[in-house]
């Protein structure tokens, strides 16, 4: 029907009160700036940045206030023009305390010199990294992952195909659909200039068939780009997963344990592209992000947000959440992260910010009843009762051997358990378990090379000096 | 507004169904063979009915009680391993009869294992088979319906022994609308028919197990009696087999997880019912059947876990 | 804690602490069996007693004598001594009783109980705590098979020792004389064994910290 490969289970998760359907149909808007940003440090995967501004100083908005620290790792900059008040902490909505600058913005939108690239359409692929490096793009699908590390292959391997993940398979988010209507022509030209400067021969664009319009949009827009085309995909959650998305588009199975590029692949959000065409045609970095709020608000919308913006500004935006609201969600709802306090900022992998009421409260948890449909959703084709009844009892090793680390954290067996017990959760706890073991076994057992070694050397001087 | 806000780890959505509503629907699923039974072998049949449900609830409520365990009678599970209980047994059978198979399947089977989810085996199944080694005149007795020579009346045959000797003495009819000797539920073919689609409709069984059970059961008369069609057809429209196929077989403690394990469940089932019919001294094989492959069901588990996505490719 | 080197020490365990039937799970054929009768039980327990005690104590005597690497062959030749004996002796003065237990009473030469014993105790220690072990044993799982027995033939055939307790009315359950009585009769004594031993220990705990 769509061309497309069916990855393994998958759910249609159930959305409420302004889900996709009524926000879809929101434009973008320019959330007004506010007088104070805090903008974290670690908004990727990867090592911090490191402050490169202190207090009291001036900054111009699109100016580094962070720099990147190590390969995997991205720069941070001012999202508005005003003065440094403190080089700190903040909390994220992950409740994680991270390293943060806060500046007073001076509403001048006061902007550094921009670079545009003089030929963007001849670009090499160092100088294309180095562009997206220094823009400090990263996954703005929601995994924050360093964009410019995904596009340098390793050694022996080389990008055949660019994958453009537009099938924003969460539940209420509508961020990506937005920019693919609103920002169709940027999109297009973001994929081609990459695949110029990489010399990819292919590049699909993966759009969730539920947004007839963004397909029609881009289709038309890609029409005279060799090598570009659009597809349609089946509305199921994780459509958007990596490794979903490359075998529905290639048919290709991200082997275990491996990353994309192993099939010849690199997966980049409509949201990443459009930021990497801004940063290679204007010169302008990563300072703001396109972030739905829906759920249980007043007014939903989409929202144009600087990074940095407490989500408080958000929700007033909205007109304030409704009296049923139970939670707050950072993300979508399915991987998204819960949080209280709204002081905390957006940052760049903020997909959305909802509100949700008590369908979000967690529903006490009775017995498996061996009803296997955890089996029948995972979309990576494992065994989540078993997994789960292994941890439980803590047997580890066996967790392991059943695929527990291959589990992607996506929520779709949780999501279908009738005895609602806490499969993902579990899985986060026992991987967790299982990298600490598995280091702390790496360790002894370099500790103990290491003492053979040593006792070996001694043993030889001991015979030389016999 | 923020006191009242939660923290948890995602997903923040669920599904609506519930083990509780599984439960409801199931029920609902074997009401029409229930009312058929009532139809068909009178007050007797609800009275026995009325027993068995009572006695595995209560017998459920009573053990959670004694032991301090939370109450799990609110899941709906007793009442549909007392319905199910109720329908393996005879109209004439005496009231004691269900309320030692519903202590036995609550208590022996099902709690006593670790309650729902951890019976290694079909607690109503296995509290009939009990049943039927203890008090096999009282259990392993097939009544005539009210239309055909009365409830008081045991028949001589069932349809099962009477096609052994001559398929065509059965009407097709008779078979499908249950006006036939049988125990309570296993009868009127059409309501059970009716509760399997639903069930089915509903995503709440897995359709392998009933198509591969009552398909194995099927091909082998067809070919062990030389493509005797009318056979075949009537074999399957005879005695426990829908019954079995639809409810039984498919109880989620035990049959297996992953869909291939649910292919063999249904093989499974399927051979041996008809070996039982077939070459051995029970009229009837469903239940012993199911009871084998529910024991096999860790085994069959363990080889037949779906390989991890990407994980096929590796080894290529 | 119980000293099992004196006499009694040796006898308790066997009887209570370390029960061949309860604790130590052995000997589980005759304990499937033949227990769907009282009177079965007693006789197949004090059967297996004589053999229990008499083998102990000349393995026990003889335990410096046997080479090590010969030994079970040797055990075997003593056990089937005292079986044949006792098989021979009930078939003279209790028929009826031999013709129940059947081959069962021959098969006491290969049951684990005795074996485990002459491996784990009577191989170790002196003839009087042997003796004491053999009897411990021996009665320990003569109690245990008793109570099954009495409770299958309760059950199964409405009787105890062969007399009528069940009320006319009563239908005996089939099932308690075939062996799956047995395994479910077994399990359900186990964990109610398990629930006291469980119980005593929460009780032993609470007295030491209120001593400590």
């Amino acid at each position: 029907m769509f061309g497309a490969r069916l990855f393994p289970g998958g759910i249609h998760p159930r959305e409420g009160l302004n889900g996709k359907a009524e926000n879809s149909g929101n434009p973008i808007q320019e959330l007004p700036a506010v007088s104070r940003v805090i903008i974290p440090l670690s908004q990727h995967i990867g090592a911090p940045a490191t402050a490169t501004v202190k207090k009291g100083d001036h900054v111009l908005m699109g100016q580094v206030i962070g720099e990147a620290a190590g390969f995997v790792s991205a720069p941070v900059h001012a999202s508005v023009s005003g003065t440094v008040v403190e080089v700190g902490n903040c909390k994220l909505a992950s409740g994680a305390t991270v390293p943060a600058v806060t500046i007073d913005n001076d509403f001048q939108d006061e902007w550094v010199e921009l670079h545009p690239s003089e030929h963007p359409e001849n670009l090499t692929a160092e100088e294309a990294q180095q562009i997206i490096r220094n823009a400090g793009i990263v996954g703005m699908g929601g995994a924050t992952f360093p964009t410019q590390v995904k596009l340098t292959p390793g050694a022996g391997k080389s990008i055949e195909k660019l994958i453009i993940n537009g099938a924003e398979c969460e539940p209420y988010l509508t961020a990506d659909h937005r920019l693919m209507l609103e920002h169709t022509g940027e999109i297009v030209d973001g994929v081609r200039l990459l695949m110029l400067a990489f010399g990819v021969k292919e590049a699909v664009i993966g759009v969730e068939d539920n947004k007839k319009d963004a397909i029609s949009a881009l289709t038309d827009a890609c029409s005279g780009v060799e090598g570009l085309r659009v597809q349609a995909l089946p509305v199921r959650y994780p459509q958007g997963g990596e490794k979903q998305l490359i075998y529905a588009i290639t048919k290709r199975e991200v082997p275990v344990g491996g990353l994309p590029i192993d099939v010849g692949c690199v997966v980049l959000n409509v949201g990443t592209v459009f930021a990497c065409d801004q940063a290679i045609r204007m010169g302008i970095p990563l300072v703001r992000r396109v972030t739905t709020v829906g759920g249980l608000v007043n007014n939903p919308g989409n929202f144009l947000v600087r990074i940095g913006t407490p989500v408080k500004a958000l929700f007033e935006a909205c007109g304030g959440t409704l009296p049923s609201c139970k939670q707050l969600i950072s993300g979508g709802p399915m991987m998204g992260i819960s949080f209280k306090d709204t002081d905390c900022p957006v940052t760049k992998g903020t997909s959305g910010i909802l509100a949700l009421g008590k369908e979000s409260i967690y529903p006490e948890e009775t017995s498996c009843i061996r009803c296997a449909r955890c089996l029948d959703a995972c979309p990576m084709r494992l065994a989540p009762s078993r997994m789960d009844s292994y941890i439980r009892h803590e047997r580890y090793d066996d967790a392991e051997k059943a695929g527990v680390m291959n589990c992607i954290e996506c929520g779709a067996c949780t999501y279908v358990c009738p005895a609602k017990r806490l499969l993902t959760q579990s899985f986060r706890m026992g991987k967790k378990v299982i990298n600490t073991r598995k280091k702390a076994a790496a360790a002894k057992a370099a500790a103990e090379a290491a003492q053979l070694a040593a006792e070996k050397a001694a043993n030889e001087k001991e015979k030389k000096e016999a | 507004m923020q006191r009242h806000l939660t923290i948890t780890p995602s997903p923040h959505v669920r599904d609506r169904a519930s083990t509780k509503n599984i439960m409801q629907e199931v029920c609902l699923a074997l009401a029409p063979a229930g009312i058929a039974s009532v139809i068909l072998f009178g007050a007797a049949a609800l009275k026995l009915i009325c027993f068995s449900v009572l006695t595995c609830v209560l017998t459920e409520y009573l053990y959670q009680l004694i032991t301090g365990h939370k109450s799990t009678v609110g899941d709906w599970s007793a009442v549909v391993t007392g319905l199910m209980l109720a329908y393996n047994l005879p109209a004439t059978a005496p009231w004691w009869i269900p309320v030692v198979g519903g202590v036995i399947a609550i208590l022996l089977v099902k709690q006593m294992f670790g309650g729902i989810g951890s019976n290694f085996m079909n607690p109503a199944l296995t509290a009939r088979a009990v049943l039927f080694i203890s008090w096999g005149g009282l259990v392993a007795s097939y009544p005539n319906t009210v239309y055909c020579g009365g409830v008081d009346t045991i028949s001589s045959a069932t349809p099962l022994a009477l096609m052994a000797a001559d398929p065509s003495q059965v009407k097709f009819m008779d078979l499908l609308l249950g006006n036939v000797p049988g125990i309570l539920g296993e009868t009127c073919k059409i309501a059970l028919l009716l509760g399997g689609a639903y069930l089915i409709i509903r995503q709440i069984i897995d359709w392998r197990i009933p198509a591969c059970f009552i398909g194995t059961v099927f091909v082998l008369y067809l070919l062990t009696s030389g493509f005797n069609f009318e056979l075949a057809v009537k074999e399957i429209f005879a005695g426990g087999l829908m019954l079995g196929a639809f409810f039984m077989a498919t109880d989620y403690a035990t049959c297996p997880l992953s869909r291939k394990g649910r292919i063999l469940m249904g093989l499974g089932c399927g051979i041996f019912t008809f070996v039982i019919r077939a070459y051995a001294n029970y009229p009837e094989g469903t239940s012993f059947a199911i009871l084998f492959m529910n024991v096999l069901t860790p085994l069959i588990d363990r080889y037949t876990m779906p390989k991890c996505f990407g994980e096929v490719k590796k080894h290529a | 804690m119980l000293k099992k080197d004196t006499f009694l020490g040796a006898f308790l365990n066997g009887l209570i602490y370390e029960n061949p039937t309860f604790t130590l799970m052995l000997g589980m054929c005759p304990t499937l069996g033949i227990t769907t009768a009282a009177m079965n039980g007693v006789g197949m327990g004090l059967a297996t007693t004589v053999v229990l005690v008499f083998s102990n104590l000349f393995i026990s005597m003889l335990r410096n004598i046997i080479p090590d690497k010969v030994r079970i062959p040797s055990y075997i030749v003593i056990i089937a001594s005292f079986v044949t004996m006792i098989d021979l002796l009930m078939q003279a003065f209790l028929p009826s009783l031999r013709a129940a237990l059947g081959t069962y009473i021959q098969l006491i030469v290969v049951n684990c109980i005795i074996f485990a014993r002459a491996e784990s105790f009577a191989a170790k220690n002196p003839p009087i705590q042997a003796i004491g072990d053999g009897l411990g044993m021996g009665l320990g799982f003569t109690w245990a098979i008793t109570l099954l027995s009495c409770i299958r033939e309760l059950i199964g055939s409405g009787s105890i020792f062969g007399f009528r307790l069940m009320p006319e009315a009563y239908q005996p359950m089939a099932i308690m004389n075939q062996v799956p009585g047995g395994f479910i009769t077994l399990g359900i004594l186990l964990i109610l064994v398990n629930m006291i031993k469980a119980a005593i220990g929460r009780h032993n705990q609470a007295r030491k910290e209120e001593l400590a």
